[in-house]
């Protein structure tokens, strides 16, 4: 999509910014989101990873966003004028967790007779 | 057993330093966060969404140490993530330990048996088990059938061996009042130190979204809970901050008394909200701007928190304001709070399994989703 205020972008979006106020709002998009994001920068580079951190000043210039890579630790530190597009290409892990779907489940699996019923955290091999 | 006359005397000489220094903002607690990962997935966390890079990371201790020296606060809080998953959790303890922090090491307890041989009982070690109510009650908050069993094992172990323990339990909507007070029996009897409680936060990326509890039902429930004390109950709180619950008393949000530091840096503002990370405990003192939060400031965010992590620092500020907070809490500490129509309205209640189909507080019938 292009220049369009996505404030809870899903995964898959790929977005650019048309204007300082889209950049603006994209990059709050991409702070909000639980998964890795690809920045795409003005020089052709691509850097996949976590954006944890975004500060925004009244120039773009000043203003920056901060990232982790995949597989590292250390934080990579970008200028909102470096920016020319994100991709949100991670999956979002916050999303399709509804409280409703484990209530949903946990009572089928109760009427179903079955014990141990339980929700296991995400998998990190 | 109540908390060390150390602890608490600790706790006092450090805040009476700050006020004779005239400093506006201090910490009292620092909640440190070595890593993200957990061994439970409950629906209504907000802490645990991320990538799987990100859940991997564990905090070397030496990052640890650094928070603690920087911020200098005397209590120090280790929650998660689970952190008994930290390859080196115990090295973190014996450095904090050696630094004389009081440490609150909050688990879920499902490791705890199998890892206590990795400590040493000490004054300034603290198991902090969430529990999150009677059996059924906890295991569906934590979406795992059995994990009630598992901790109360292992907290009756930890006990047996000599370490201090404190449980910790969130109270989302339509928590059962006499439930509750039913699980202020049963810790006391497994001999635990004392009770912290906490009413949950509307957490953004929770998959729970329906059944955080709003500030005036809040207050109605605690009410329930804590008027008509049982002499035995023993709590790990600060009295004036259990009367803000029970909507005795107003308090302001001090979301720098109990700091987040973790694998992002310092947390902004809070140890719920997240608003971007500070690189030294200095930076986010300085450079937030704090007067966006708290429930005066009109951020939606903070409209219905009640957190103990954003108001007890509060209520222990008043403790130590003057001769008024010193005696308000002198007070507080002994009363059992007769309240008739509390115990009237607790004994029309009916029990209800789940927090679902629950009893609901100053509130219509609500929608069941089962
Ligand atoms: S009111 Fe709650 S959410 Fe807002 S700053 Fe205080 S502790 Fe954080």
């Amino acid at each position: 999509m292009t220049g369009t205020v996505q404030r809870h972008a899903s995964q898959g979006v790929v977005w650019r910014a048309d204007n300082e106020a889209d950049l603006r709002e994209g990059i709050e998009a991409a702070f909000d989101y639980r998964g890795d994001v690809t920045l795409l920068l003005k020089d052709g580079t691509r850097v996949e990873g976590y954006l944890f951190d975004r500060r925004p000043r009244p120039s773009l210039e000043e203003s920056l966003v901060r990232l982790i890579p995949a597989g590292r630790t250390e934080k990579l530190v970008f200028r909102y004028a470096d920016i020319a597009g994100i991709e949100f290409s991670g999956r979002d892990m916050a999303a399709g967790r509804r409280w409703q779907d484990w209530v949903r489940r946990y009572a089928e699996k109760k009427a179903a007779g079955e014990t141990g019923i339980r929700l296991d955290p995400e998998r990190l091999d | 057993m109540a908390i060390p006359i150390s602890q608490m005397w600790t706790v006092a000489a450090y805040v009476l330093k700050q006020k004779l220094k005239g400093r506006r903002r201090y910490p009292l607690v620092l909640m440190l966060e070595p890593l993200f990962r957990c061994n439970l997935a409950c629906a209504g966390c907000g802490k645990i969404q991320y990538p799987v890079h990100i859940l991997k990371q564990n905090m070397p201790p030496e990052e640890c140490f650094r928070a603690v020296d920087e911020c200098g606060a005397p209590i120090v809080s280790i929650p998660g993530g689970e952190p008994l998953l930290h390859p080196q959790i115990h090295e973190i303890v014996d450095g904090l330990i050696a630094r004389k922090k009081y440490i609150y090491l909050c688990t879920n307890a499902l490791l705890l048996k199998e890892k206590l041989h990795l400590f040493r009982p000490s004054k300034y070690l603290t198991f902090s088990v969430h529990l999150d109510g009677q059996k059924e009650h906890h295991d569906f908050s934590v979406c795992r059938e059995g994990g009630y069993e598992i901790a109360v094992e292992a907290i009756r172990e930890a006990v047996r061996r000599g370490f201090r323990v404190t449980t910790n339990t969130t109270l989302f909507d339509g928590a059962d009042p006499k439930s509750v007070r039913a699980f202020f029996d049963e810790m006391m009897d497994l001999g635990v130190e004392g009770m912290m409680l906490s009413p949950g936060y509307a957490y953004e990326k929770a998959p729970n979204q329906e059944l955080w509890l709003q500030r005036e039902r809040t207050k109605k429930l605690f009410r329930l809970i804590l008027s008509n004390r049982k002499k035995r109950w023993v709590f790990n709180l600060s009295p004036l901050f259990m009367e803000f619950l029970m909507g005795l008393r107003e308090l302001s949000c001090t979301p720098w008394g109990m700091p987040t530091y973790n694998l992002f840096g310092w947390q902004r503002p809070c140890y719920v909200q997240q608003d971007g990370y500070a690189e030294s405990f200095r930076e986010l003192l300085e450079e937030t701007e704090w007067e966006r939060y708290g429930p005066e400031s009109g951020n939606p965010k903070c409209a219905n928190c009640m957190m103990h992590s954003g108001f007890e620092a509060t209520a222990v500020n008043h403790t130590f304001s003057g001769w008024r907070g010193f005696l308000d809490t002198i007070r507080a500490t002994f009363s059992l709070y007769p309240d008739a129509q509390a115990a009237e309205d607790l004994e029309r209640m009916q029990p209800a399994p789940h927090p679902w189909e629950l009893v609901q507080i100053g509130a219509g019938p609500r929608e069941k989703t089962s």
